[in-house]
């Protein structure tokens, strides 16, 4: 069980989603991934993305524009 | 004092409306209505079908005049509606004004929502890839005599077959980026 932190800040769309999608290849079952964005639209795919795939998300807003997706690996 | 503003702005980030109409963004549907709306609105009132696009041409040919220069001969502007546009002026041209509308309206979302930033350039390569990117845009979309706005958008809603060639060209255009994108910026 790891936590990863995956720095998009200053990314746009559709950077932030393929980064998101290649590094959670890596990750083993239990482990979570926290995609850091502070593109808007970022905040729309990934978690999309994510919840489709069957993963446990939740979005945090942690400043003005920037937002952190925790991705929980599940399966 | 500075306490009852704290008070008052935590309540305003937690009522249901400002969440819904403020904060969190417009379903796809909900924004793809309010465009069409608008749009017939634009029609209606301006005589024109909705373009962004052929807008920043007129401002740059307005800044090239404003510093001394001259667009008279220049084959784009040879038409005496382009002519009497760069004549009028942008005070007189509704599409500088809706596009003014676009940017002061998104600035203004983002405000309202609180999610204004303002970022850091993180490579040289995105630098290299907007320059790139914008410069091809701009340029394809004047060859095209229009952008994904004037000739997508506008030409189908117009039963324009011009639209649908466009389209197709545009799918084409995002796959091969797409492609480029991947390759380059991961």
């Amino acid at each position: 069980m790891k936590e990863v932190m995956l720095d998009c800040f200053g990314e746009a769309c559709p950077v932030p989603l393929v980064k998101a999608q290649n590094k959670i290849k890596e990750l083993e079952i239990g482990d979570v991934l926290i995609v850091q964005i502070d593109h808007s639209c970022a905040m729309k795919n990934v978690p999309e993305w994510a919840r489709k795939d069957g993963y446990n998300v939740e979005v945090e807003e942690v400043d003005d524009g920037e937002w952190e997706v925790i991705i929980e690996k599940t399966k | 004092m500075a306490d009852d503003k704290k008070k008052f702005f935590d309540r305003v980030k937690s009522n249901e409306y400002y969440v819904r109409w403020g904060k969190n963004a417009f379903p796809y549907v909900t924004a793809a209505l309010l465009l069409s709306l608008f749009q017939i609105v634009t029609l209606a009132v301006t005589g024109n079908p909705w373009g962004v696009s052929g807008t920043f041409a007129y401002w740059g040919a307005w800044i090239f005049k404003a510093v001394g220069g001259s667009v008279d001969k220049w084959y784009y502007f040879a038409s005496t509606g382009a002519q009497a546009t760069l004549e009028k002026g942008i005070l007189n041209h509704p599409e500088s004004w809706r596009n003014i509308g676009i940017i002061t309206g998104a600035l203004a979302a983002t405000l309202i929502a609180s999610g204004f930033k303002i970022k850091k350039i993180k490579s040289k390569k995105q630098v290299v890839a907007a320059v790139i990117g914008g410069l091809m845009m701009g340029y394809g979309a004047r060859l095209a005599l229009g952008c994904n706005i004037g000739a997508f958008y506008s030409g189908i809603s117009s039963l324009a077959l011009s639209g649908w060639v466009f389209a197709v060209s545009l799918f084409i255009g995002a796959i091969i980026g797409s492609k480029l994108l991947v390759k380059y910026f991961m």
